[in-house]
C-alpha cells in the first residue's frame, strides 16, 4: 500500500502549464502597452528631436519618464512589504512577492496618462496615492477597490494641475510653437467654449486623421488612438481583456455624442468621431475600464459597467467643469463594481424573472434617465426649455 | 445572446494512451469485494460468512428509493466482511468472496428463447431485478427513470465520454457495436419511445463507421455527433442538442431518457441472457501508469491487481507527489490509499504526478470562471457570499444549479479552488435551508 497525495477536482488546470496563468496574462498586458509606449516616445521624443527642438537627452526623456513611473511604484510597494511584513525582508522573498503583486503596472499606466512636463515629485506623489493608498492599504493586489493608476491620476489632477502647467504642461516642445493650438487641447477647447463647431474643435488641429494618428496635444500616451486600437486588438485576441467592454463603452459615448450633436443642430458624424478620438477615452476604455480587479467579474456586469461608463463620461465631459470625464467616471464606477457584480450575477443565474425584474428595470431606467439628461443638458435645448419650465433651473 | 450561451471548452483529451492497447479481460480475480453502498444508500446484506456463492446470486438488497438486488460477480465462498476503500472516498463494508475459479452460474442466468414478447412493464421489472444502475458515474437506478409518468419521445445513449483520459465507454463500444444497438432497442421498448439517438464525440468517426451498417436492422435509431467540448456529456447539454428542449429536474420533462452506452450494453445481456449487472469496463491510465489500458472486470475486483497487470507505476513515481484519482480528472476524487475496489460507478483510475508547484497570485477578477460556467453562475460572487456566510445571497445566486463540472477551477489563472468553494456554498445552503 502506498500513500498518495490529496487534491481537489479538477486535476487538470490551465494554470499548471508553463505558459499559462496570471503571470502570462500580465505579460501579455505589458506587451499590449508596448505600442502605446513606443508611440508616446515617438510623438514626444523622437519626432520633436527630428524637428530640432530638443536635445538628445530630452529625446529619451518620455521613455525614461514612463519607466520611472513603473520603477517608483515598484519601489513604493517593495518598501510597503518590507515595513509591514516581517517575512519578506530578504531580497529573494521580496522579489517573489513583487512578482505576484504586479507592482510595475500602476506606475507605468500613471506615467502614461500624465502630461510630459510633470515634475518627478508629482509623479511620485501620484504613484504614492495610487500604490500605497489605492492598492496596498486595501489589502494589496486583488483587493483594491479603485484602479490604482487612476486614483493616482485623479489625485494629481485635483491637486497638482497648477504645478504641472507651471512646469510646462501638456505641450511638447514642438506643439508649443504651433499658434493655432492656442495653448489648449481639443477637449479643453470644448470645455471652455461649449460650442459644437468643426472650425473651432477640429480645424486648429488639422483633420480628424490627426486625431487618429495622435498628432494632437494631450497627455503623454493618451493621444495615440491608432496605437491603442492595435493594443486593443492584441489584448482581445489574447483574451487578456473582454473584447466587448471597451467596444460598448466607446459605442455609448459615440451614440450619445451624436445625439447631442444632433440636438444642438450639428448632425455631422465628425462630432462623435471627434468625441471618441480626443482625450483619454480610448486609453481609458482599453486599459482602465477593463482592469480585472476593479471591474465586474461576470460578463453581464461588464456590459452594465461599460454602459454606465459611457453615459457618465458624456455627462462629465459636456456638463461638468472638467475637460476630461474618463478618469473620473471610471473611478466613480469602480465604487459600484461590487453591487453591480452581485446584482447582475443574480440576473444572469436566474434569467430575467419576477425576482430579478426590479434590478433589470432599475438599471435600464437609471441609464436611460442619465442619458436623456445628458442630451437635454446641452446648451441650446436646455436654455430653450428654461422659459417654459423655470423650475428646471433650480432643480438641475 | 452572448451573455447566456454555454460555449463549453475544448480540453486536450489525452485519451490516446489508453486506446493503444485492446480491451483486456480479467475475469478471475482472487477475491472480489462487493461494497455495501450504492450512491448514498447503505445496502442490506443477505449472505453470511461461509456461504457458497454462484455468479449472479443476490448478495445484498438496496432498500427505500431505488430498491433493487445486488448480485455476486464471481463464484466461490464468502470469506469475510471487510472494510475497503470505495470510490466515494470513504471506507465501506464489503462482502469478500474468494474465487473458486469454476465460474458456476446461478440458475437464473439462462438465455431467453424469444425476446420479442416482453412488454414495457416486464422490461422495467427486468432492469430492477438485474440491479441495473447507470455506469456513467452517477449510479442512478435505471428502472426509476423508466417508471416515469411523462411520455417519452426519445431514448438517448450517451457515448460522449467528455472527461479527458477516459476511454472505457469507447473501448467497450468498439468491441461490441451491435450490443449497443440491441440495448438501445430494448430501452426504447421499455420507454415506449419511437426514436433512439446515439450521441458520440465528433472525433470518434470510428463509431459512425461501425454502427452505420448495422442501423437498418433497428428501426428508429439514429447517430448524432456532438462537438468536442467539455462538458458535452452533461445530460442537459445532450438533451438540448437532440431535442432542442431544456428542463429543470429530470430529462423526462423534455420527453427524453438518457442512458450511458455501457448501461445499454449490460441491458442487452440482461434481456437476452438474464445476466445481471456484475461487470464493467474500467480505464487504468495516467502518466503514472506504465501501460495504460482498459479492463473488463467483475465488479469488486481490487484495482491494485489491474495496476499490476498494467506494469505497475512508472519507475521513479513519488507517491506523495502523485494523485490517485477515482473517476475522471475533472470530477473525480483523490484517493489517499491505493487500495480501491471496482464498483459500478468507477469508470477509471488515473495515476498522475502532481504538476510542479508554482506561486500563484490572488484572484485578479478576470471573470473567466463566470465566462465558462455552463449554467451561468458567477463563482466569484458565490465565493464572496460563502465567505460572509450569506445563505440568502447563495440562494439568489443559484448555487444549487452547479453540477461541479470543474471548469471554473480548470480555467482559473490564479489556481483558486473555486469549484470547491461553490461546493461548500451548496453544503451551507443545504444545511441553512
Amino acid at each position: 500500500m502506498a500513500r498518495f497525495a490529496n487534491g481537489k477536482a479538477p486535476f487538470l488546470r490551465i494554470s499548471d502549464a508553463k505558459n499559462a496563468g496570471t503571470g502570462v496574462i500580465m505579460r501579455d498586458f505589458m506587451i499590449g502597452l508596448l505600442p502605446v509606449i513606443l508611440f508616446a516616445w515617438y510623438k514626444n521624443g523622437i519626432k520633436v528631436y527630428m524637428d530640432g527642438n530638443i536635445t538628445f537627452f530630452e529625446m529619451l526623456y518620455p521613455l525614461i519618464f514612463i519607466l520611472l513611473g513603473g520603477l517608483i511604484s515598484t519601489l513604493f510597494e517593495g518598501l510597503f512589504f518590507y515595513i509591514t511584513d516581517k517575512n519578506v525582508r530578504t531580497l529573494k522573498a521580496l522579489g517573489a512577492k513583487l512578482k505576484v503583486s504586479y507592482a510595475i503596472i500602476p506606475g507605468l499606466l500613471l506615467a502614461m496618462v500624465l502630461p510630459l512636463y510633470t515634475p518627478i515629485w508629482v509623479l511620485m506623489f501620484g504613484a504614492f496615492m495610487g500604490t500605497i493608498v489605492g492598492k496596498m492599504l486595501f489589502g494589496g493586489f486583488g483587493n483594491n477597490i479603485f484602479n490604482p493608476a487612476l486614483l493616482g491620476y485623479v489625485a494629481v489632477g485635483f491637486t497638482m494641475m497648477g504645478v504641472i502647467s507651471n512646469a510646462g504642461g501638456l505641450f511638447n516642445a514642438s506643439e508649443v510653437l504651433i499658434d493655432s493650438y492656442g495653448g489648449a487641447t481639443p477637449l479643453g477647447v470644448l470645455a471652455r467654449t461649449k460650442a459644437i463647431d468643426y472650425n473651432i474643435l477640429v480645424a486648429p488641429y488639422g483633420t480628424l486623421w490627426n486625431f487618429l494618428f495622435g498628432t494632437i496635444p494631450g497627455a503623454l500616451a493618451e493621444t495615440g488612438s491608432l496605437a491603442i486600437i492595435i493594443a486593443y486588438i492584441w489584448l482581445a485576441f489574447r483574451k487578456v481583456i473582454k473584447w466587448f467592454t471597451p467596444l460598448i463603452y466607446v459605442a455609448t459615448v459615440f451614440i450619445l455624442s451624436w445625439l447631442i450633436g444632433i440636438s444642438s443642430g450639428e448632425a455631422g458624424l465628425w462630432f462623435p468621431v471627434y468625441s471618441v478620438l480626443s482625450g483619454g477615452l480610448l486609453f481609458g476604455a482599453v486599459f482602465m475600464a477593463t482592469e480585472p480587479v476593479t471591474t465586474p467579474r461576470n460578463p453581464l456586469g461588464k456590459v452594465v459597467f461599460a454602459l454606465f461608463l459611457g453615459v457618465l463620461t458624456v455627462l462629465f465631459r459636456y456638463i461638468g467643469n472638467l475637460p476630461e470625464g474618463v478618469g473620473t467616471s471610471i473611478i466613480v464606477m469602480n465604487l459600484f463594481t461590487l453591487p453591480i457584480d452581485r446584482m447582475t450575477a443574480v440576473v444572469r443565474a436566474n434569467g430575467v424573472k419576477k425576482t430579478t425584474l426590479v434590478t433589470t428595470i432599475g438599471f435600464s431606467g437609471l441609464l436611460i434617465i442619465l442619458a436623456i439628461y445628458a442630451i437635454l443638458k446641452v446648451q441650446t435645448i436646455y436654455t430653450a426649455l428654461i422659459p417654459f419650465f423655470p423650475i428646471i433651473r433650480e432643480v438641475f | 445572446m452572448i451573455l447566456r450561451k454555454a460555449k463549453g471548452l475544448h480540453i486536450d483529451g489525452r485519451k490516446q494512451m489508453s486506446k493503444e492497447s485492446p480491451l483486456h479481460e480479467h475475469l478471475n480475480p482472487q477475491f472480489v469485494y462487493i461494497p455495501l453502498l450504492q450512491q448514498t444508500s447503505a445496502l442490506k446484506r443477505t449472505v453470511e460468512v461461509g456461504d457458497d456463492i454462484k455468479i449472479g446470486q443476490v448478495v445484498a438488497l438496496r432498500e427505500g428509493f431505488g430498491a433493487m438486488p445486488i448480485h455476486a460477480s464471481i463464484s466461490g465462498k464468502v470469506t469475510a466482511i471487510k472494510k475497503v476503500w470505495h470510490c466515494s472516498g470513504k471506507m465501506v463494508e464489503a462482502i469478500e468472496i474468494a474465487n473458486d475459479n469454476q465460474q458456476r452460474m446461478a440458475d437464473s442466468i439462462m438465455p431467453e428463447a424469444d425476446v420479442t414478447h416482453f412488454t414495457r412493464e416486464e422490461l422495467i421489472e427486468k432492469m430492477k431485478q438485474a440491479g441495473l444502475s447507470g455506469l456513467g458515474g452517477a449510479g442512478f437506478p435505471t428502472y426509476v427513470k423508466y417508471q416515469t409518468k411523462s411520455s417519452i419521445d426519445v431514448v438517448i445513449i450517451n457515448a460522449v465520454e467528455c472527461e479527458p483520459y477516459l476511454t472505457c465507454d469507447y473501448m467497450l463500444l468498439n468491441e461490441y457495436p451491435e450490443k449497443l444497438l440491441k440495448g438501445l432497442h430494448y430501452f426504447m421498448r421499455a420507454a415506449s419511445a419511437k426514436r433512439g439517438v446515439v450521441c458520440f464525440k465528433s472525433y470518434n468517426k470510428h463509431i459512425r463507421e461501425s454502427l452505420q451498417p448495422l442501423l437498418q436492422k433497428y428501426e428508429g435509431i439514429e447517430l448524432r455527433e456532438i462537438k468536442d467540448i467539455y462538458p458535452a456529456g452533461w445530460e442537459k447539454y445532450i438533451v438540448q442538442q437532440v431535442t432542442g428542449k431544456t428542463y429543470e429536474g429530470l430529462p423526462a420533462e423534455a420527453g427524453a431518457i438518457v442512458d450511458n452506452s455501457a448501461t445499454a450494453m449490460v441491458f442487452a445481456d440482461v434481456v437476452e441472457k438474464n445476466i445481471p449487472l456484475i461487470s464493467r469496463v474500467i480505464t487504468i491510465t495516467g502518466e503514472g501508469i506504465s501501460k495504460p489500458r482498459n479492463y473488463y472486470v467483475p465488479l469488486g475486483t481490487p484495482v491494485k491487481e489491474l495496476i499490476e497487470l498494467s506494469g505497475g507505476y512508472i519507475n521513479g513515481l513519488v507517491h506523495e507527489k502523485a494523485w490517485y484519482i477515482a473517476g475522471g480528472p475533472m470530477t473525480g476524487r483523490a484517493i489517499l490509499i491505493d487500495d480501491l475496489i471496482v464498483s459500478d460507478t468507477l469508470g477509471a483510475v488515473i495515476v498522475k504526478p502532481m504538476p510542479d508547484e508554482k506561486m500563484h497570485p490572488e484572484c485578479l477578477g478576470c471573470g473567466k470562471c463566470a465566462d465558462v460556467c455552463p449554467v451561468f453562475l458567477t463563482p466569484t460572487e458565490i465565493r464572496r457570499a460563502y465567505e460572509s456566510k450569506d445563505v440568502d445571497a447563495i440562494k439568489n445566486l443559484n448555487a444549487q444549479k452547479c453540477m461541479a463540472c470543474g471548469l471554473c477551477s480548470y480555467i482559473c489563472p490564479s489556481h483558486i479552488e473555486i469549484t470547491d468553494f461553490v461546493g461548500k456554498a451548496k453544503d451551507l445552503l443545504r444545511k441553512g435551508a
